[in-house]
């Protein structure tokens, strides 16, 4: 037959379709806390991204002779550190840096902790294995597990994100694990597999999609503490090497200058903080929008 | 409800899927060594025919075993013992590739229609999965087909796009069904396909099930607790009773005659309007035995109205009392 069939697009079908979307964005939006977490995200980003644009001076180009300025000094409205660097510049870079290390260091968490989740969720043997496994990673206290990791790898920011990404693992396959028991006993696993569906295909097509809510939630939420985990590394000398405008190396370089330039070290405080609390307040809100217990059927 | 037109009678039609002492037990694990510490006797030794074209209907309390065996047949369930013949073909053994070929020919309608589509997959890509899977045609061709299928089953073609939330209970049975019949397959298992339904929609999807088998020569092994539903649907019934086969034989024998005190039992419970007032309803006291731990002899017998100590020590042994009219009972 020479005759094809075009996909009809109904214009009713649609709507009735987005309904589930834009009843959990509306629900987001309901939560002013959500909101707030979602603009100082979004700002975040915009700032990593534009950071060339908004900043006015290099962030690693020293000036001695406009060293410790105070915060809204002229043409330095954060200030300068001891080596006269314009404190404004090294946040808005750290936001870039922090938010990179943030993103590669989740998503490499979550390729790992939803390939073990689905593993051990939908094979009944090693689900044992791979769970003693993870329980192995959590046994670990989170800092110490990335310090060791980052004694191996040496230090750097890649290495960084790798030792947050290991510690991820182990919370997210059980989250991933969890979802995946609930949702393989549900018929249409049941009828997919009577179809000869293969083991591949069903928990990439079939289990997959019905369990995102939980790790969207999840990754939003580590986002915070990944952010917060890179700037404690830094803090410590392992993550970022100055003259990196990492934050949490800019509070421990601010140290020596806690009495006479607090804001070296309140500042990035403030950012870091900031950002926690942004992707904290997002994820709660993600949580309660895509309640696992909305009717969507 | 008047029985719709039955088939020709069993023997004159070929044999299309024959079980023969199907066993299916459930291991109880337990322990700090995880040893089998028992076994939930889930299906015990059934042996039965479906022929081609005919419906069999699967009666019996919820727990006896009835999906269970539906599982097992379509290979759901690891088999514990028995062989399965599928047109003339031992399937139980076979390999995960092998067994490809006979996925085609045995499907299964589920109970559940809110359950068995995936929220997440349109409609039409649903079925579109299935020919996907095991046909190589090309995407306009696999399209069509999806297409054909929905009308086949009373569905617009607007439905492709949709989601399955935006079907009613009904419609989405019928999805499911289009989905069973999509490769041509020979034998279907319903799984109580219209337990989940209001009575009138039940009667529409009996209706086109009926309507596909005539089409299609289509085979039905129908699990229902729906006496009813069976006596209207099905040409012939099995009784199942603790995992065991207690009374086999046409809708007529089976409605009219009833051989063993079970199936009367369970006759006697359906509520039938009748100007002389109601009949004695046999009542059972009790509860059905633990399958993993079943009464000696026959199972029957801890609730059984009319048990002898016959009962207790020997096992009945499956007797054809009549043609193609089969019971498990020392008094039948």
């Amino acid at each position: 037959m020479t005759t094809t069939v075009q996909p009809v697009p109904h214009q009713e079908n649609r709507k009735k379709r987005e309904k589930y979307y834009v009843t959990t964005l509306k629900r987001l939006f309901s939560n002013k806390l959500a909101i707030a977490g979602l603009v100082i995200v979004v700002l975040q980003v915009l700032m990593a991204i534009f950071a060339p644009l908004i900043t006015p001076y290099d962030p690693v180009a020293q000036n001695l002779m406009k060293s410790e300025l105070p915060v809204f000094s002229e043409g330095h409205w954060l200030g300068t550190d001891n080596y006269g660097r314009d404190v404004w510049s090294r946040i808005v870079y750290g936001a870039r840096i922090s938010l990179v290390v943030g993103v590669v260091a989740v998503s490499l968490g979550l390729i790992g902790g939803v390939t073990l989740g689905l593993l051990g969720g939908y094979y009944r043997k090693l689900d044992s294995p791979i769970m003693r496994i993870v329980d192995l990673l959590f046994s670990f206290p989170g800092i110490l597990l990335a310090m060791l990791i980052i004694a191996i790898l040496g230090t750097s920011l890649i290495n960084v994100a790798i030792a947050i990404s290991i510690w991820s693992i182990p919370t997210c396959a059980r989250i991933v694990r969890g979802s995946v028991l609930s949702v393989k006993e549900k018929e249409y696993i049941m009828a997919m597999r009577s179809m000869g569906a293969s083991d591949l295909r069903i928990m990439v097509k079939h289990i997959l999609p019905n369990i995102t809510a939980p790790i969207i939630v999840f990754a939003t939420m580590r986002m915070a503490t990944a952010i917060l985990s890179t700037a404690a590394l830094s803090f410590l000398g392992l993550g970022a090497q100055p003259p990196t405008p990492e934050w949490g190396a800019m509070i421990s370089q601010g140290q020596d200058f806690m009495w006479s330039a607090p804001h070296l070290t309140i500042v990035p405080g403030i950012a870091i903080m900031l950002t926690v609390f942004a992707f904290n307040v997002l994820g709660d809100g993600l949580r309660d929008a895509l309640d696992p217990n909305m009717n969507i059927d | 409800m008047k029985a719709m037109e039955q088939s020709p009678p069993p023997s004159e039609s070929k044999v299309l899927l024959e079980l023969n002492g199907v066993r299916k037990y459930f291991p109880i694990k337990g322990g700090v060594l995880k040893r089998v510490q028992g076994n939930v006797k889930a299906v015990e030794s059934i042996s039965l025919k479906v022929f081609e074209g005919e419906s069999l209907g699967v009666v019996g309390e919820s727990g006896c075993g009835k999906s269970t065996l539906g599982r097992t047949i379509l290979g759901l369930e690891e088999l514990t013992d028995g062989k399965i013949i599928f047109n003339d073909q031992e399937i139980q053994d076979l390999k995960k590739k092998e067994k490809k070929k006979f996925v085609k020919e045995m499907q299964m309608i589920f109970q559940d229609p809110y359950a068995s589509l995936n929220p997440r997959q349109r409609v039409g890509h649903a079925l579109d999965e299935v020919f996907r899977m095991h046909t190589k045609l090309p995407a306009d061709e696999r399209r069509m087909a999806v297409v054909d299928l929905l009308k086949e089953v009373g569905l617009k073609e607007e439905s492709y796009d949709r989601y399955p939330h935006e079907f009613s209970g009904g419609q989405r049975q019928r999805i499911g069904i289009a989905r069973a019949i999509a490769l041509n397959p020979q034998f279907i298992i319903c799984d109580e396909a219209v337990s989940a339904l209001d009575v009138s929609v039940q009667a529409q999807v009996l209706k086109l099930l009926k309507t596909l088998q005539r089409k299609y020569n289509l085979s039905y092994l129908f699990i229902s607790h729906d006496l009813g539903v069976v006596q209207y649907f099905c040409d012939r019934v099995l009784v199942m009773y603790l995992g065991n086969a207690v009374e086999m034989g046409t809708v007529k024998d089976i409605f009219k005659h009833p051989l063993h005190p079970y199936t009367q039992a369970l006759l006697s419970a359906i509520p039938r309007p009748s100007v002389h007032g109601r009949k004695e309803r046999i009542r059972l006291t009790g509860d059905m035995p633990n399958p993993a731990d079943p009464p000696s002899g026959c199972p029957f017998h801890t609730r059984c109205p009319i048990a002898q100590d016959v009962c207790v020590t020997d096992k009945p042994a499956w007797v054809e009392h009549r043609e193609n009219h089969f019971a498990a009972c020392h008094f039948a």
